[in-house]
């Protein structure tokens, strides 16, 4: 017969369901009824669809014998078409020849006289059938190979559908162990028991389930292409000769992570070649995102040496020692300088010394600044909690700002029966320093700034409002991941530099907690700091008359 | 004061910081300032030239300042006044349990070193004047009578409240930690809590200060101790 493709109908027992069910489209209608050996086989997974074409046919005949022989046979012929688009569409070419002969024999024995007998008078009816044949067999196979085509369509859409969200789990993927995962759970479920992702002996993740039920050569072969020197791909013949294991590395430029183990089948070579390039996809996958973990692992590692390096150098070289003295000296002598009655007289004189303290005392808070984010990066924060009045630590906050906050409105206002905390007060004080600075810097001069100090059950509510810049939703997101990732990107937004990021660590460093509200642009901002309410024994030991 | 002038010890080895306390004390006048480079000089200063005041910076060449503040405690209970550029409040707390009577964190103005020069020195020669009344601000402590009068009006304090503010003002202008208040306010208790201290220090605060929220005769040193400012203006002094 000169329909259908070549090849065996076998369905792969471990494919999937949903590629089996691709596997029996693609290889249904190909047996040949002559052929005595097939028909077991046949009967087994042909069965149904035959059945369903001689269903098919028993139906068409009863619907025309119920309307009679009132009607020229040829029409009748036609009517058989039908259930041979049914039976292609349905059930593949197959079912569709099947039904095109059961059709036209149905037709001979019914419909042509001399009726119930196969035989024929007329050479007009015998053409008749051979053209209804012809036409049922060749519109039955455009039918099934239409079908088959949607089908493979659909197949393969799915294929990138799951190839798709591979991706996208890997673009999720910041280690070389969730990269692991991913490919294991890529290959199972595509490929079902017949893999195993090896992993290097030093790894600590490890997957045994698939890779200890895999032969032992499997397993030896693809040690060796563990080896930093080992080949990339090996196809390897199964001991029965029956199927092919693919093995491919998975690997970064320096690094083997694992090996990929498939067994690919033996044939048909189509199936063959389709497995062959989903492993292919998945290590081009796979090899794009180690590139990538390879290249962010790189340049983190060089950043934080470099920071480590920067730190190191910064302490051993006593940095604030070093800036802070000649600091000290030019701070101490613009204050004598104040106190000189020639220059007290001397209008000129007197701005141009306090500018001198107010530079140096800039560039004082500067290092200073300097010495608490050095403090944060390289962790070196140990607080020493202990029960202090939330009223003392914003008083010497602000007064530690005044410098900073003179050309602002500094408005404060305490609750009346405000509980202790239990901070360490140097660290929450340095805190509210910090928000004040941003306050101060992103907002008009001359405006207010307002700080509360409130009490609620089990905490002090610190919060520290501006008129000025305000900030987006987005913006607050982004300072919320600055706060935990370091100073990457303090200059991007503006109000969250350094100082946030050292206010929100020695804030959590006392086990509270800051919290950014804005309206919006231009609304202003209000950093709340929350800190845990001191416990008070019940004896206070002041209650003494 | 027991002497028209006051000699000085300045022991720092960074020339331009000596300079300019130098030029700042001679200005104000009272001061006769002495200079030492290093730790040995200062000691032997110290020793020969019995000063009234020795102002010690940390940071020496020869020997860590703590061991200078040490050794010139184990022989005189001369006025001693820390430089540091250390904000750090555990080295404060140690350095005034080893004897120093006050600490200026560098930089600092030549303001703040003179009141506290002052104070450590009003201090020393207390025990030689027959005033009991301490003065600071609108508060004035009777310490034999034991009574507090604030704008003139008798105010009163609890027992604590009165021992807490009469060790402050024995210390007029110069910090007290935490645990020498407790040590003096609490004597013979058991149980010492930093809490008790910050709620009587509340307490007197209601009583004393023109604005119990803003602070300015009894001063908090975060982490240290406490300080009550002989003059309310003095808070403004950084």
């Amino acid at each position: 017969m000169p329909f259908g493709t070549k090849g065996k109908f076998n369905k792969p027992t471990w494919l999937p369901p949903r590629l089996a069910q691709a596997g029996v489209a693609a290889g249904g209608g190909d047996a040949h009824p002559d052929n005595a050996s097939l028909w077991p086989r046949l009967i087994l997974a042909g069965g149904l669809p035959l059945v369903t074409s001689l269903l098919l046919v028993g139906a068409a005949t009863t619907g025309l014998l119920l309307v009679g022989r009132f009607f020229p046979a040829n029409l009748a012929t036609i009517v058989y078409l039908i259930p041979v688009m049914i039976a292609a569409t349905w059930c593949g070419t197959w079912s569709a020849i099947a039904t095109a002969i059961a059709g036209a024999a149905a037709a001979d024995f019914f419909f042509y006289p001399p009726y119930y007998s196969f035989r024929l008078d007329d050479t007009q009816a015998a053409i008749d059938l051979l053209l209804f044949l012809l036409v049922a067999l060749v519109s039955g196979d455009l039918a099934s190979r239409l079908r088959r085509e949607t089908e493979t369509l659909r197949h393969r859409e799915d294929e990138l559908r799951y190839l798709y969200g591979f991706s996208r789990r890997l673009a999720a993927c910041h280690m070389v162990s969730d990269l692991v995962e991913a490919i294991q759970d890529y290959l199972s479920e595509t490929f079902g028991p017949h893999t195993a992702f090896f992993l290097p002996a030093s790894a600590t993740v490890s997957h045994p389930t698939l890779a200890e039920a895999t032969p032992a050569f499997i397993q030896n072969n693809a040690s060796a292409m563990m080896k930093p020197d080992g080949e990339q791909s090996r196809i390897i013949r199964d001991e029965t000769g029956k199927s092919l294991w693919l093995l491919r590395t998975v690997a970064s430029v320096e690094t083997v992570h694992g090996v990929i183990a498939v067994d690919i089948g033996g044939e048909p070579h189509a199936a063959v070649h389709q497995r062959t390039r989903r492993v292919e996809a998945i290590l081009l996958e796979a090899s794009q995102t180690l590139q990538r973990l390879d290249i962010g692992g790189a340049m983190e590692e060089a950043s934080h040496r470099l920071k480590d390096q920067l730190l190191r150098d910064a302490f051993h070289g006593n940095l604030s020692h070093e800036l802070r003295s000649p600091l000290a000296a030019i701070k101490g002598s613009a204050s004598v300088l104040e106190t000189m009655p020639s220059i007290r007289e001397e209008d000129r004189a007197l701005p141009l010394v306090s500018t001198i303290t107010d530079e140096a005392e800039r560039l004082d808070s500067f290092i200073g600044n300097l010495l608490h984010a050095m403090r944060v990066s390289t962790s070196d924060i140990r607080p020493h909690l202990s029960c202090a009045d939330p009223r003392d630590v914003v008083n010497a906050a602000i007064h530690r700002r005044s410098r900073q906050l003179a050309a602002h409105d500094v408005n404060v206002g305490f609750d009346r029966d405000l509980p202790m905390v239990n901070v360490d007060s140097a660290l929450v004080e340095e805190a509210c320093g910090q928000l004040l600075d941003n306050a101060a810097k992103y907002s008009p001069t001359g405006s207010t700034i307002s700080v509360a100090v409130k009490a609620a059950v089990g905490y002090v509510n610190i919060s520290i409002s501006d008129r000025g810049a305000g900030i987006t939703a987005e913006e607050r997101a982004q300072l919320g991941q600055r706060s935990f990732r370091g100073e990457r990107h303090r200059d991007v937004v503006p109000g969250a530099g350094l100082g946030f990021w050292i206010a929100s660590t020695f804030i959590s460093a006392n086990n509270g907690s800051i919290e950014i509200m804005s309206e919006g642009l231009g609304c202003g901002t209000t950093a709340s700091i929350i800190l845990p309410e001191a416990i008070i024994d019940e004896d206070t030991g002041s209650n003494d008359e | 004061m027991s002497k028209p002038t006051n000699l000085v010890l300045l022991i720092d080895d960074e020339p331009k910081i000596r300079r300019f306390i130098r030029a700042g004390f001679e200005l104000h006048g009272g001061f006769t300032v002495q200079e030492a480079e290093n730790a040995a000089e200062g000691l032997q200063a110290a020793t020969f030239n019995a000063p009234d005041l020795i102002i010690l910076d940390l940071a020496l060449p020869d020997r860590r300042g703590n061991e200078v503040l040490d050794l010139v405690r184990s022989w005189s209970n001369v006025p001693i006044i820390v430089l540091s550029v250390e904000a750090n409040e555990e080295e404060k707390v140690r350095l005034l349990e080893a004897g120093a009577d006050d600490y200026v964190v560098k930089p600092f103005g030549i303001a703040e070193l003179i009141a506290r020069s002052h104070a450590a020195l009003r201090r020393y020669f207390k025990s030689a004047n027959e005033n009991p009344v301490v003065i600071a601000g609108p508060l004035s402590i009777d310490l034999v009578n034991r009574t507090v009068l604030l704008n003139n009006n008798q105010i009163k304090l609890t027992r604590k409240q009165y021992r807490l503010l009469h060790v402050l003002a024995t210390h007029l202008g110069l910090v007290v930690t935490h645990d020498q208040l407790l040590d003096d306010i609490w004597s013979g208790s058991v149980r010492k809590n930093i809490q008790y201290l910050r709620i009587l220090v509340r307490d007197l605060r209601q009583i004393i200060e023109p604005d119990p929220n803003r602070p300015r005769l009894l001063i908090t040193e975060s982490g240290v101790g406490y300080r009550l400012q002989a003059r309310i203006e003095d808070i403004t002094v950084s």
